[in-house]
This record gives C-alpha cells, sequence and structure tokens, in this order.
C-alpha cells in the first residue's frame, strides 16, 4: 500500500512541475507595467451591464408574464438565464483579470507584505467558492438577478478605480518607477 | 571491474551524455547564470572517475566502495537542493518584492524537510542500506518540494519560465520524483533488489541528464534587463484599495447564494 501510494504521490509530482513548467505561459518575457498591460488586465465584461440590464429589467418581466404565452415565456426565461450565466462567467473573468492586476503590482513592488498576499489568495479562493454556489443558483432558477446587477456595479466601481491609478502610475512612469537590479 | 556486458556499456554512455551536457553548459557560459549547476555538472563527471577508480581498487562489492558511492550520492542530492534554489532565484529575484517574500519561505520549507529526513532516517532499525535508501528519499522529497514551491510562486504572479530554466528544473525534477517512489519500493529489503534500484536510478538520471542537453542544445537567451519596479509607496496605497474591493465582492457574492 506504501510502495502504491509513493509511486502515484512520485506521479502526482512529476505531473505538477510538468504542469507548472510547461502548462500555458503565464506571461510574457518582457513583461512591463505600461498602459498596454494595464488595459490587457482591466476587466470587460461588466462594461456590458447596460445591455444585461435591460435583460433584468422589472417592466420586461411584467410584459412577458402578461401578454406572452405561456411556452414563450419559458422560452424567454431560458435563454435570460442563458445569457446571464454567460455574464456570470464574464464577471468571473473580470475577477480573474483585478486578481492578474494584483500579482502584476506584487510583481512590480520592491517591497510587499505577506499579510496583504495571503489576504488576496484567500479573497481569491472565497470568489471562486461563491461564483460556484451562485452559478448553481442561476443553474436551478433560484437567483435574483438584482444580486448581479450589484455585483457588476462593484466590479465596474473598481475597475473604473484602478484603471485611474494605474493610468497615472504609467504617465509618471520615468519619475515614479526605478530599475532594480534583483539579487 | 566486476561488471556485466551491459552494465559497462550502460556506464560508458551515462559518461558521454555527462561529458557531452558538460562540454555544452561551458559553451554556452551557463557558469555566469547558474553556477552551482555547472559546478554539479563537474562533480558529476567527477564523480564517475572517483567511483570508478574506487570500484577498481576496492572491488565493486566492497565496503569502501559502498561508503564512496553513498557519500558521492550525499554529496550530489545536497548539490541538486542547492541547484533547484539556484533556479527559483534566477526566475524570480529580478522581482525583488515577491523574492523577499519567497526566499524565506523556500530556506524554512528546505531546512524543515531535511531536518525531518533526518530525523526519520536516525529512527530506523534496518540495515545502513535502508538508512541511506530512506535518507535519500527524504532528501530527495526536499528538492522535488523545494522546485514546486518556487515554481508555484512563478505561476502564481506570472513569472516567465525560460524554455532552458524549464528543462533543466524538469530534470531535477524529474530525477527526485522517481527516486522518492524508487527507495519507497525498496525500503524492506534493498539489498535483494539492489540490481533494481541502480537500473531505476541509472535510467532516471539518463533521462535526466537527456532534459539538460535538451535545455542547452540551443543557444541560451539574452538575459532580460532587470524590469521596472513600482515607486515605494505604489503597494501600500494601491493593495489597500483592492483588498477593500475584493472584499466587498466576496461579502456581495456571499450574499447572493446565501
Amino acid at each position: 500500500m506504501t510502495v502504491f501510494l509513493a509511486v502515484l504521490a512520485s506521479l502526482a509530482i512529476l505531473l505538477a512541475v510538468f504542469w507548472l513548467l510547461f502548462g500555458s505561459p503565464a506571461a510574457e518575457p518582457s513583461l512591463s507595467f505600461d498602459t498596454r498591460e494595464i488595459e490587457k488586465v482591466l476587466p470587460v465584461n461588466c462594461r456590458h451591464f447596460p445591455q444585461i440590464s435591460q435583460l433584468l429589467s422589472q417592466e420586461d418581466i411584467q410584459f412577458m408574464r402578461e401578454r406572452a404565452p405561456h411556452h414563450i415565456q419559458s422560452k424567454w426565461r431560458g435563454e435570460r438565464r442563458r445569457i446571464l450565466k454567460q455574464y456570470l462567467s464574464g464577471l468571473r473573468q473580470d475577477f480573474g483579470r483585478l486578481e492578474r492586476l494584483a500579482r502584476l503590482i506584487a510583481a512590480f513592488s520592491p517591497e510587499i507584505r505577506k499579510r496583504q498576499e495571503w489576504e488576496w489568495v484567500w479573497l481569491a479562493l472565497q470568489f471562486h467558492f461563491s461564483y460556484r454556489m451562485v452559478a448553481l443558483k442561476l443553474a436551478m432558477g433560484s437567483f435574483s438577478p438584482e444580486g448581479l446587477a450589484g455585483l457588476t456595479e462593484m466590479i465596474a466601481g473598481l475597475t473604473s478605480e484602478l484603471e485611474n491609478r494605474m493610468a497615472l502610475i504609467a504617465e509618471h512612469s520615468p519619475s515614479r518607477m526605478r530599475t532594480d537590479v534583483g539579487g | 571491474m566486476g561488471l556485466s556486458l551491459f552494465e559497462s556499456v550502460h556506464w560508458a554512455a551515462t559518461v558521454l551524455i555527462e561529458v557531452v551536457v558538460l562540454t555544452f553548459a561551458l559553451r554556452r557560459k551557463l557558469f555566469d547564470q547558474l553556477p552551482v549547476f555547472t559546478i554539479y555538472l563537474c562533480i558529476l563527471v567527477a564523480n564517475e572517475a572517483i567511483v570508478s577508480l574506487t570500484y577498481s581498487f576496492a572491488g565493486i562489492r566492497s565496503h569502501t566502495s559502498f561508503y564512496v558511492y553513498w557519500a558521492m550520492q550525499a554529496v550530489q542530492v545536497s548539490i541538486r537542493a542547492i541547484v533547484v534554489y539556484e533556479i527559483c532565484q534566477a526566475l524570480l529575484s529580478r522581482y525583488t518584492g515577491i523574492w523577499k517574500l519567497c526566499r524565506p519561505l523556500l530556506i524554512t520549507l528546505g531546512l524543515v524537510l531535511a531536518g525531518s529526513a533526518a530525523a526519520t532516517s536516525r529512527q530506523r532499525v534496518h540495515p545502513i542500506s535502508a538508512t541511506t535508501l530512506m535518507a535519500e528519499r527524504g532528501l530527495e522529497f526536499t528538492v522535488v518540494s523545494i522546485l514546486i514551491f518556487g515554481l508555484i510562486f512563478c505561476r502564481y504572479y506570472g513569472v516567465w519560465i525560460d524554455r532552458h530554466l524549464a528543462w533543466i528544473a524538469l530534470g531535477l525534477g524529474f530525477y527526485s520524483a522517481v527516486q522518492v517512489a524508487n527507495n519507497t519500493f525498496l525500503r524492506g529489503e534493498p539489498m535483494t533488489h539492489l540490481p533494481v534500484l541502480q537500473i531505476i536510478r541509472q535510467t532516471s538520471f539518463n533521462i535526466a541528464t537527456i532534459f539538460w542537453l535538451v535545455a542547452l542544445w540551443k543557444p541560451l537567451p539574452a538575459r532580460q534587463p532587470a524590469p521596472v519596479l513600482l515607486g515605494p509607496g505604489e503597494y501600500d496605497r494601491l493593495a489597500p484599495q483592492m483588498t477593500l474591493r475584493l472584499r466587498e465582492l466576496n461579502s456581495r457574492l456571499l450574499e447572493m447564494w446565501k
């Protein structure tokens, strides 16, 4: 049994090493903190919220309930759920981008706080767990669209704040950044 | 020397690959980037000469050969641990903040695992060979753990891994992982299964050296200039904002599914 476990553990270790080394490339070799790089990591899906908010409007729901035949209503609900699901997945991508931005900030900072970094790891774990739960709720049809609206506003707010902050840093880069010889 | 024809051919092939890898390493000026790994490659070639001479003079089954062989293995596994640390340093030290965070963790992990390997092997009541295998298994596990820990940091922070470093690391990780399983398999009756141990050990080592040859086959990429870092206070200004928003985001999401 011990031998079997050891072989299994070794295989797992090997796969982990291989994945960590040759899994999807993590970043460009010449990673820099310029505007283009920042744009790549800022959330984008939350910007589509106006279109989504139309889908979530109570008037539409009321209208469909009153006017549309039952089979059209259920088809509409199914389609709405599908779009919301896609949108929720987009929000997850946005969160991932924010996470990436947080790591980029850490990577390019001469000093980082251990506690802060662990907190980001913990928050990311929490987010992914909660996201799964919300997605499950959505799949089961017991989900309030208002919650999604609130979530979107928050990501959009954070994006806007970071966008301004990052643009400021990038603009002032020659005076505010320094070259550091690692060692 | 007491080796069969197959063993002699295998041994000759091993030496040849090691010499070729060392030649490539010197030609590619690997010493500038990975000095400890280059020294390790020199030690590998020297090890073959030392072990071969010992076998010739003392005989392959003698106590002297046994102790010389395992002493050399101990030296090699210790240097491999340092090489793994060196690779992590080559990857992460350009990012000062990350490296400052990672380095103490790597050192602590290495010391704890090596210490526990030493403690475990001392508790064994088996013969010396079994104790040696246990100690070696612990040290190989330390090597591969340090490697994985460093690579997790690279992956998490999106640090680019150069092709040659990836292949060198793969060789080290592969050999150590195989040895962990190999030494566990043989922990009970090591002497009975010694030929099997040796075949697996040497074959996995040959595969590792081929990975290193692949790493050094092409010219090494030019060293990237050190990245331009943010100002010292930017992290402290940005991090709390990010944390606050991410916390809010999480509590909102939590409310949604509860």
